[in-house]
């Protein structure tokens, strides 16, 4: 970052506590001078912020920063537990939401469903309004008629209600209108235009209906924890919350905004990815987070990316979220013959409960089961220190998928290459449908499973080295930690500017300095004035398309937005993106984007191993055949190793096939590099 | 199964075909410039190996399942072929559906190949353009011939090796109402096509060619395996149904469709031999249509993550009857074949397994795409503009719950363009997009609602129409009452200034004047079971 501000001498001193409370556990990384400590309990899923409280009366941390990463509002949504919601909209658009686009979810099914909206019909309420594409009222809104909905809408007793005009986000004056009326009568109001003031009335009020139906609950839950904390840890710690796109947002911005924090735990753990990757001169990366039941990747080229595209359950959510590809492949999913005969692994996932074979509790044939009876995990090794394997079970299960192998090591092999291939076909989507070459890019693997797959999967794309970062068990919780400080603002436009177009272009410069002011206020409302930077970016069409690129556009603008650089910037992303570019054709600016930063904690984050130190064993393991295979602990490991070998540690074990080589970097970071030999 | 071709690798190379074919769609969709292909992800991008079977098909659209390996022979007439080639077509006679699907197939050479090489394989794009010429925008009149539907495309060369026939590409730019859209989609369809030759032939090269050609083979026999799986299960013996479209759009009689399908071991046979000859009207399916609206059926029966490839049509056969309504001929046309008729025969071929598979089929659904089109000079730019909507119905009741509302059925599932994206595009506001009350047939699980979308025009336009189960409902089964038939209505002025309507036909063209205001409402799919006849409708 050119702009970085020197670092504020009170960070040091500061206290940062990240914490990411997961569906099983709660992970949590305390940053003081002494350095980094990290910690796992067990989460407590009716009531999250209790692990979170007891975890810290129990450790006897003080922190006065908290970032938390938060399944507040995924659970909310998936659950569909969130405040009864009003939605007031335009005259004949009443059932947009139940319409969507009007597409039936999966192609062939004999009898397709669809989720029910959020707000149902019977809370939809229509006003006779109507602002047309230019923004010009064509019907005004009546004042009695507006009072007279609210009315019944009181009656209904609902808490919440959303508010999504169409054209609002070009003329908002009558959403405005309407969000005041609904406030004055003490209701939580979310309307479109300050939601997502961008165009397409299905997604605007998807995004907009999913906010009204979690604001109440976010609130309620994070004001309880807030108090919870201040009388538990006595240091009233400033309370944040990871958002979905990476940077964190306060306590009382993230109750208003919840929708911004659908991907709140995800966010973390791509942006802890990206942070070691970086930290070890690997800027150019790809995260890749394997657990039970699904793996998500995410490409970071230099930098996190965002996408506006998310689907919850198929309800658009467009606000601003990490580039997050989620796979149904885990160390869980379970291997199975389709009836032509081809073996399937996932999406099926064995879970936590019951578990792989190896576990004791299922005879299900899972990839954990495939990797036990390859010797890959070890059954000496105690999983997240709590489960030991069962080796025969475990062969037991994948025997009953191994007729067509031959044996029971072949079968196992199968079971890993398939889940593997799986997880390729995400990397690609995420890599080379998009023009990145993955050669370029180094794999940063994490969660319970991803070490064991890392090597493997960057062979299977044209990765050439991987890096494990030193706590791969906690590295959402750690991400949160150091996340940046951001607000983001948005405003759709309808803006063309021609294909020789020159000069300023003061509708562009006007939206970027509202929007880059709102920002700023909102971070300085949140205590953060000064050292802040600001970014500027556009979502950018040629003339015709429907679908944007959004484009950074930070090069030249301290002298206002011109023409040329917009135009010049956008045909560079679209070859890049699409391999070519359209010269002569006008480009239309659909979304001004700005976003208010203020650098999270960037100092030394490397954790104190606790080392294990075990003297390096030689065992056979199967690979392409039986080689004998180097097995240590981690903490063991203090040079080169070439492979095979396998490298266990506490919440995961690393496999470093024939061919690779591992390296420990100063950083606590281990390298994986493909050396081609063996 | 084939030799050497384990279970796993099985997967692995059908995971590895399928990504290049969606890839390709990826592509596509996201170059291209009209709404059409866009928004409404109008098109389909296909995989096939040397001998032209489809190997993998990422199908927005099932009206294109199963219908490409027809164009890749169509274009089997230009061989021999040299790297870089790239042919188009549109003929639905000749390996297409109907005008608007513009077709490219370009083969696949081996990263290795000498001069005189066969090709190792072809990639297939279909798209739907939103204008393609003829005597309507948009391109689905109500017509007779197939020449006034718009420009036919024969297989021929856009490109010989490598180099753009320029010649070519203008005549059909020339021949079209908006051609710089037509270029910007054709560019993305190219460069679609571009990418999954790349793709194949990397794989190719990954492979060797001993080993891909086997995987290959291994994948069709495997895929082949899954169907016959499936149909092993049904009961033995013959059905027979027949349902009718409304009309032609110029003579008032239904149209029957008559199906005998036979299931004996694991080997289906659909026979339309009894159907209506074809028309001198646009509601003529060719034969790959008809075919595809089989193939849909069959795959909604097997399971959830079977993939898509020729294999699976291998234990399906077919009589079609030359010169009917589900095999055309030249010289009729053929544009609503492709998106009303193809409804119908799916209506058709799912009433008969609704005898043989009562306790799985729901009934029948909408029934119709509720095809819209509609230009003109924009008012405000005094630029030509072509406008194209489909608008979804009731689904059918079925036995595990009510059938869904407002939703795209059986041949398509293209998206609504949203109300603020028309808009800002052309010279149109929407005023209505709402669920049709008590529109779905009543059951024990009731049929889904149809759609009300009323649509102002803000300048003279040309619209047209083309719109079915006006008259002939989408029927109920197990006693469920069919669902309500759909309604066109023309909200307009009298010469004095009064407000007033007219009920339109199914299918028409009729001219509109500024403000005047074109109303559909979809029909209702049918209900399941008989309806407890105290409930409340809803």
């Amino acid at each position: 970052m050119p702009n970085q501000p020197a670092r504020e001498p009170t960070s040091r001193a500061a206290r940062l506590l990240g914490v990411d409370v997961g569906g099983t556990f709660t992970d949590f990384v305390y940053l003081t001078e002494d350095g980094v400590q990290i910690a796992k309990r067990p989460s407590t899923p009716d009531d999250p912020g209790r692990a979170i409280v007891s975890g810290l009366a129990e450790f006897g941390w003080t922190p006065d920063g908290v970032v938390h990463g938060s399944t507040v509002a995924t659970n909310t949504l998936l659950t569909r537990t969130g405040a009864p919601t009003a939605l007031i909209t335009t005259t004949g658009f009443r059932d947009t939401l139940a319409i969507g686009r009007q597409a039936r979810p999966d192609l062939y099914a004999l009898h397709p469903e669809r989720h029910p909206p959020l707000i149902p019909q019977r809370l939809s309420f229509e006003v006779d309004e109507r602002v047309s594409a230019d923004g010009e009222v064509l019907t005004p809104l009546d004042p009695h008629e507006l009072e007279a909905v609210l009315d019944q809408i009181e009656a209904t007793g609902v808490d919440s209600v959303a508010i999504c005009f169409l054209f609002s986000f070009i003329n908002p004056e009558h959403e405005q209108r309407a969000a005041d009326a609904a406030r004055a009568r003490g209701l939580s109001v979310s309307a479109s235009h300050d939601i997502l003031p961008q165009h397409r009335e299905f997604e605007r009020m998807s995004t907009t209906a999913a906010n009204a139906y979690l604001a109440p609950v976010m609130t309620r839950y994070l004001d309880s924890l807030a108090a919870r904390l201040e009388d538990g840890v006595a240091s009233s710690p400033r309370l944040r919350v990871m958002q979905s796109n990476g940077g964190s947002l306060s306590a009382a911005s993230a109750g208003h905004n919840a929708v911004r924090t659908v991907l709140s735990g995800p966010a973390g753990g791509v942006s802890g990815a990206f942070a070691a990757a970086e930290t070890d001169g690997f800027p150019q990366a790809i995260t890749f987070d394997m657990g039970g039941t699904s793996a998500d990747v995410a490409l970071c080229p230099g930098r996190l990316l965002e996408r506006t595209d998310l689907l919850v359950d198929d309800m658009p959510i467009r606000t601003p979220a990490v580039d997050l590809h989620t796979v149904g492949a885990g160390g869980g999913s379970i291997a199975w013959f389709d009836p032509g005969g081809a073996l399937r692994v996932g999406p099926q996932s064995a879970g936590a409960q019951p578990g792989p074979a190896a576990y004791g509790r299922s005879t299900l044939p899972t990839v954990t089961d495939a990797h036990v009876v390859l010797g890959r995990l070890r059954p000496e090794q105690q999983l997240g220190g709590t489960v030991s394997l069962d080796v025969e079970r475990a062969r037991s299960a994948i025997a009953a998928v191994a007729e067509p192998f031959g044996s029971v090591e072949v079968a196992a092999q199968a079971i890993i290459d398939v889940v593997n291939s799986n997880m390729a076909r995400a990397l690609r989507v995420i890599s080379v449908e998009r023009g990145y070459d993955p050669v370029r890019f180094t794999l940063v693997a994490f969660g319970g499973a991803g070490p064991l797959h890392a090597c493997d999967l960057a062979d299977a794309v044209g990765i050439p080295q991987a890096l494990i970062p030193p706590a791969p068990g906690v590295l959402s919780a750690s991400g949160m930690l150091i996340a940046d400080i951001t607000r983001d603002a948005e405003q759709g436009l309808h803006l063309s500017i021609a294909a020789d177009a020159a000069g300023a272009v003061p509708e562009l410069d006007g939206a970027f300095d509202t929007l880059a002011g709102h920002a700023r206020r909102a971070l300085a409302d949140d205590g953060y004035e000064a050292d802040v930077t600001v970014e500027f970016a556009a979502d950018l069409r040629y003339q015709g398309q429907s679908h944007e690129l959004t484009v950074a556009l930070d090069a030249g603008l301290h002298t206002g937005v011109h023409a040329e650089v917009v135009r010049s910037a956008f045909h560079e992303a679209h070859a890049e993106r699409f391999g070519f570019s359209s010269l002569d054709t006008a480009v239309e600016v659909v979304t001004a984007r700005v976003k208010a930063r203020h650098a999270g904690f960037q100092g030394d984050m490397s954790v104190n191993q606790t080392a294990e130190q075990t003297a390096p064993r030689t065992i056979d393991v199967r690979w392409d055949r039986s080689r004998p295979t180097t097995v240590l602990a981690r903490g063991s490991l203090s040079s080169r190793l070439a492979g095979p070998a396998i490298i266990t540690q506490l919440d995961t074990t690393v496999t470093v096939p024939p061919g690779w080589r591992a390296e420990p970097l100063p950083s606590g970071s281990l390298l994986l590099t493909r050396t081609g030999e063996g | 199964m084939a030799p050497n071709v384990d279970p796993a690798r099985l997967a692995i190379f059908d995971s590895l075909v399928s990504s290049i074919a969606e890839e390709m769609g990826a592509a596509l969709r996201h170059t291209a410039l009209s709404p059409n292909i866009k928004e409404r992800a109008d098109f389909s991008c296909a995989v096939f190996d040397r001998e032209g079977q489809l190997l993998a098909q990422a199908a927005h659209i099932p009206v294109h399942l199963g219908a490409m390996p027809e164009s890749v022979s169509a274009v089997a007439l230009l061989a021999p072929w040299q790297p870089g080639d790239l042919a188009i077509l549109n003929d639905p006679f000749l390996g297409g559906t109907h005008l608007p699907d513009v077709t490219m197939v370009s083969p696949v050479f081996a990263r290795d190949a000498a001069d005189g090489d066969d090709p190792i394989g072809y990639v297939a794009s279909r798209a739907h353009q939103a204008d393609i010429g003829g005597m309507a925008p948009g391109s689905m009149p109500v017509a007779r011939e197939l020449i006034q539907e718009g420009i036919v495309i024969p297989p021929i060369r856009l490109f010989r090796a490598g180099e753009l026939v320029e010649e070519a590409l203008t005549l059909i730019l020339r021949n079209v109402r908006t051609p710089d859209e037509r270029r910007g989609d054709f560019n993305a369809q190219i460069a679609a096509q571009r990418l999954g030759e790349r793709r194949i032939a990397d794989l190719h090269a990954d492979y060797g060619d001993d080993r891909y050609v086997q995987t290959a083979a291994a994948l069709l026999d495997y895929g082949e395996r899954l169907t016959r799986a499936q149909l092993a299960q049904l009961p033995f013996g013959t059905w027979t149904f027949e349902d009718s479209l409304d009309d032609d759009g110029h003579t008032p009689e239904p149209v029957p469709i008559r199906l005998r399908l036979s299931i004996a071991e694991d080997l289906v046979h659909f026979d339309f031999s009894d159907s209506a000859p074809q028309r001198a009207a646009s509601i003529n399916a060719v034969a790959p249509v008809t075919r595809s609206a089989c193939y849909y059926v069959i795959r909604c029966l097997l399971p959830p993550e079977t993939p898509m490839n020729g294999g699976l049509f291998r234990p399906i056969s077919f009589t079609l009857p030359d010169h009917s309504v589900v095999a055309a001929s030249p010289p009729v046309a053929v544009a609503a074949g492709n998106v009303e008729t193809s409804q119908r025969i799916v209506d058709t071929v799912w009433g008969a397994f609704n005898q043989l598979l009562p306790e799985r089929m729901p009934a029948a659904s909408s029934g119709t795409m509720n095809n819209l089109t509609a230009g003109g000079i924009d008012p405000r730019s005094g630029q030509p503009w072509a406008y194209y909507e489909t608008s979804g119905g009731g689904l059918g009741g079925a036995p595990d719950g009510p059938g869904l509302d407002a939703a795209h059925s059986h041949m398509t599932n293209t998206l609504n363009t949203p109300a603020e994206a028309i808009e800002l595009a052309y010279p149109l506001r929407v005023l209505e997009n709402s669920i049709r009350p008590r529109s779905g047939g009543r059951g024990q699980q009731r049929g889904g609602h149809g759609l009300v979308r009323r649509t102002q025009f803000l300048g003279a336009a040309q619209v047209t129409l083309i719109t079915e189960r006006r008259t002939q409902q989408a029927w109920g089964v197990q006693g469920g009452d069919p669902g309500k038939p759909g309604r066109n209505t023309l909200e307009t002025k009298t010469a004095s200034g009064k407000p007033t309507r007219r009920r339109l036909p199914g299918k028409i063209t009729i001219d509109v004047d500024e403000g005047d205001i074109i109303r559909v409402e979809t029909p209702g799919g049918g209900g399941w079971g008989a309806p407890r006849r105290r409930s409340s409708p809803r």
